[in-house]
């Protein structure tokens, strides 16, 4: 017995060490620190713990059009980039890697708002400022004159409805209340002519809603608008806006404008007046009255702060940004430049996207200014973030990910870990019933065997994934095999006639080459998995193999250590006697012709 | 249990024939493996709903909103699994949104899961686990090569070992051909890393029998060699057995009432124990046989003539 004392102390102090270090939710010493808030404080992979994990593809092309590959300075800075701003954004702490080349690995475990993450990630953050000037004319992109069929001066037809009031038959425009006998412009396009003249009047409107430049329900001049020319007995030229543009549902390629005589449009005229002034002979064409933007060189890069604030008037939220020294002076020559001319305006984009162009009333020479457009909160303190972290050094697109919902990962754990149980359970029933003592003894090592691998998992760490908690199990019942491979090799000597202490020695020497052998091959292919975990998805197969390795080689350790000396002791013990509950129930007969 | 196992290995091996071809039909032939996306690019998500719905009415409200080419598999629990091709980052809950509302169960859902593979990574996912199986199986043999050197003729342990990880290997894909084109079941890289462990394990047991016949061969070196077999399989098959039994114990438990994310793994695994297991007796240790007794020479001969 006092042989064994050792090793016994050996076993008992790695079994309570192990508890020890599962039941202490987190290990906190010094520079180790270890666990959290999970279960057993275990590191849970992403299909357990609910989170998203993402692969991005640097997507650089140089100026031929050729893709090449990022340098180790890009990738690594576009590391740290990426890194900065999900932390600042406090959504969690992210773990970023570099795989290969051109790739970035970003694992986002236990994190909610995944949208939030994947936009702060994703978005280039190129933040310009460029010259915007309004006012110049442009010939309508794709509008020849072939497109127009007809031109003629008219008035907007009637329609006579249920209740017999008469009302116009009008179908886009809101503000309909001039009297019908004034005169109109009627002109009619082919379908292609009448599409383009649609998406342009769609455009202009818009910029005009979204700089706020005029509202809808005024006519005048403006810096956007279309610029009609009609060529007839005599020449008239005007400015219309969208809004005042007239379709009919019956009719979708016929648009009616007013007429306007002499430029602005003054005394109301009557038909026959205007017929007669202009004559039958129409043409007209169009010009659109629109903005040009020009690149001056500023861009985010030149940013020194940037950060979410209220607007000292309105309170809604707005991003402060502050210039460094090269930006404050673009910009200062650029608000003074610009000082009070309402045609002339600053477009702000982020990423390609307008978000706001407003006019300068002074000359801001600090270097600071706001951006408002109709922010929430949350918004603001994201591009604050985005633009204080500088942009991305190279563009990036996503090729892989992989979202699970926490709901379904806690929930398949659950399940997992309770079938992995019954299963364990039964096992060890059999186990017991078949080889009696032994079985006996496989289950209570089996039982240091499980609290060692939970340890060494928590304490390396080790990423269990679903997969993963599957090979725990599975390598449970691996542990089961060694000690099964001894315990026949036991019978065998045992029924040649041994004594119980030599058939469990001997047991354990000729049974542990084929133990050794065989596990070898399954650590093979763990090694296969671990290297190729990169290219096969990551913490999946690299969780998988992991707790695979580990689980076999700590089976092996437990059959010769544990199971050997728990054996041992215990045929020291009144157990020793009774050699037959060291036999399995139903014994076999052994083809043995020769006695050895 | 005291049979003349290498008197019958031809049946063994005609029975091995009987399952591997259908299923290499089934692989080659029919619909083949269904790869899920990680091997052909594409995204997929699984939804629950708080009510009970109609597999097809998902499949025609996919179609209703333009994604004709996608496909439904029913999980059981309210909980289906879509599938479709690449979509923008992020549309995702777009998507799911707009087939709520066209089945008039806006709200109703949750997503649970979301995996998006583009075409460029599927494709290297498909070559490293080419590589990856290849270089198992050579390291293995390279193994058991060099583990049994101290044996007359170790190479044929080697080859033999290589044969029965490959007919393992075989016996799985064929099943899943077929498991795909009845069930739908996709093969990804769950599959992959469960069918690498079944390699793993087929050797694991073929080698304890290995072990043993070289156990007898040093020790009973005058036995016939397929005597010798016959007994090392005798007197390894209590073993066998139980082994099989203590990791098929916990599969099925975790089949039966564990989560349906791993159900592909967990069946790949089961089926490879009792292929591995069957394996390491009627091929791997017959092969010896037949090799020692020049089967395959008489067997090459007989047909020419």
């Amino acid at each position: 017995m006092r042989r064994y004392a050792r090793t016994l102390i050996l076993i008992i102090l790695l079994f309570l060490g192990s508890v020890a270090a599962l039941a202490v939710q987190k290990i906190d010493l010094g520079n180790f620190q270890r666990g959290g808030d999970t279960i057993l404080g275990l590191s849970l992979g992403l299909d357990l713990q609910g989170g998203s994990h993402m692969v991005y593809q640097t997507n650089l092309v140089d100026q031929s059009g050729q893709t090449i590959v990022p340098s180790e300075e890009q990738m690594s800075g576009l590391k740290k980039t990426i890194e900065r701003r999900i932390n600042a954004s406090g959504l969690g702490e992210p773990i970023i890697q570099v795989l290969g080349e051109d790739r970035l690995l970003v694992q986002l475990p236990g994190i909610n708002d995944l949208d939030r993450a994947r936009k702060l990630i994703g978005d280039t953050a190129l933040l310009e400022f460029k010259h915007r000037t309004s006012g110049t004319y442009l010939d309508i992109e794709g509008l020849d004159a072939e497109m127009i069929v007809s031109v003629s001066i008219d008035h907007l037809p009637e329609q006579v409805d249920a209740s017999g009031n008469t009302e116009s038959k009008v179908s886009d425009s809101g503000t309909v209340d001039e009297l019908p006998k004034t005169p109109w412009i009627f002109i009619e396009f082919t379908d292609d002519g009448s599409a383009i003249f649609q998406d342009t009047l769609g455009r202009i409107g818009a910029k005009m809603i979204s700089t706020g430049a005029v509202s809808p329900s005024s006519m005048g001049s403006s810096i956007f608008g279309i610029e009609v020319n009609i060529e007839g007995n005599e020449s008239l030229r005007y400015t219309i806006t969208p809004f005042f543009v007239e379709r009919f549902e019956d009719q979708p390629n016929q648009f009616a404008i007013p007429y306007a005589q002499g430029g602005q449009s003054t005394m109301p005229m009557s038909i026959e007046q205007a017929q007669a002034f202009m004559g039958d002979d129409l043409t007209i064409s169009f010009q659109e009255i629109t903005s040009s933007d020009e690149d001056i060189g500023l861009t985010g890069d030149l940013l020194e702060r940037a950060f979410p604030s209220q607007h000292a008037q309105t309170s809604e939220p707005i991003v402060n940004v502050q210039f460094n020294d090269e930006g404050t002076k673009i910009f200062g020559e650029l608000t003074q430049e610009i000082a009070n001319d309402t045609s002339q305006a600053i477009a702000i984009m982020l990423d390609g996207d307008e978000l706001i162009a407003p006019v300068v009333l002074q000359p801001i020479l600090t270097g600071s200014a706001i951006i408002s457009g109709s922010f929430t909160l949350n918004e603001t303190r994201d591009i604050a973030l985005l633009l204080e972290s500088g942009r991305l050094p190279v563009p990036i697109d996503l090729v892989q990910e992989r979202t699970v919902d926490s709901i379904l990962g806690a929930d398949s754990l659950e399940k997992s870990v309770i079938a992995g149980i019954i299963g364990l359970v039964l096992v060890l029933v059999f186990m017991t019933l078949y080889y009696r003592i032994p079985g006996l003894v496989a289950a209570s090592a089996l039982f240091i065997y499980a609290s060692l691998i939970l340890a060494i998992f928590k304490l390396l760490p080790v990423t269990l994934t679903l997969s993963g908690v599957a090979a725990a199990i599975l390598s449970i019942g691996m542990a089961v095999d060694a000690n099964i491979l001894i315990f026949e090799r036991m019978k065998d000597e045992l029924r040649s006639g041994r004594t119980l202490t030599s058939a469990i020695n001997i047991g354990f020497n000729r049974a542990w080459p084929a133990i050794r052998d065989s596990n070898v091959s399954t650590l093979i292919t763990c090694g296969i998995l671990y290297y190729f975990s990169n290219q096969l998805g990551t913490t999946v197969v690299q969780g998988f193999a992991a707790t695979l390795a580990i689980g076999v080689m700590i089976s092996m350790l437990s059959a010769v250590l544990i199971s050997r000396t728990f054996l041992r002791v215990l045929a020291l013990t009144i157990f020793g006697r009774k050699a037959n509950m060291f036999v399995p129930t139903k014994g076999g007969s052994l083809p043995h012709m020769d006695q050895q | 249990m005291n049979l003349n196992f290498a008197r019958l290995r031809g049946w063994f091996f005609l029975f091995s024939l009987c399952v591997i071809l259908p299923g290499m039909y089934f692989l080659f032939v029919q619909p083949g493996l269904k790869s899920g996306i990680d091997f052909s690019g594409g995204s997929s998500l699984t939804v629950r709903y708080d009510v009970s719905v109609n597999q097809n009415t998902l499949r025609q409200g996919l179609e209703d909103i333009g994604y004709s080419e996608s496909t439904v598999q029913d999980f059981g629990d309210n909980t289906f699994f879509l599938r479709m091709h690449l979509l923008e980052d992020g549309t995702y809950k777009d998507l799911v949104a707009d087939l709520s509302t066209q089945i008039g169960l806006t709200d109703k859902y949750e997503v649970l899961s979301f995996d998006l593979v583009s075409p460029v990574i599927a494709r290297e996912v498909v070559l490293n686990a080419f590589y990856a199986v290849i270089a198992a199986a050579l390291g293995i043999f390279i193994y058991v090569w060099w583990a049994f050197r101290n044996v007359p003729s170790p190479f044929r342990y080697g080859v033999a070992a290589l044969v029965a990880l490959l007919h393992d290997v075989l016996v799985v894909l064929g099943v899943f051909a077929l498991l795909g084109w009845l069930l739908n079941y996709e093969v990804n890289t769950m599959f992959l890393i469960a069918l690498l462990t079944v390699i793993g394990y087929s050797v694991n047991d073929t080698i304890v029998v290995f072990d043993r016949l070289r156990e007898n061969v040093s020790i009973y070196p005058n036995r016939d060699f397929p005597e010798n077999v016959n007994y090392s399989i005798s007197e390894t098959i209590g073993r066998s057995l139980n082994t099989s039994l203590t990791l098929m114990l916990p599969l099925v438990a975790l089949i039966l009432f564990g989560g349906q994310t791993i159900q592909v793994f967990l069946v790949v695994l089961l089926i490879g124990v009792v292929a591995g297991t069957y394996s390491s007796i009627a091929i791997a240790s017959q092969i010896l046989v037949s090799w020692h007794s020049g089967d395959f020479g008489r067997f090459l001969l007989r047909r020419n003539r």
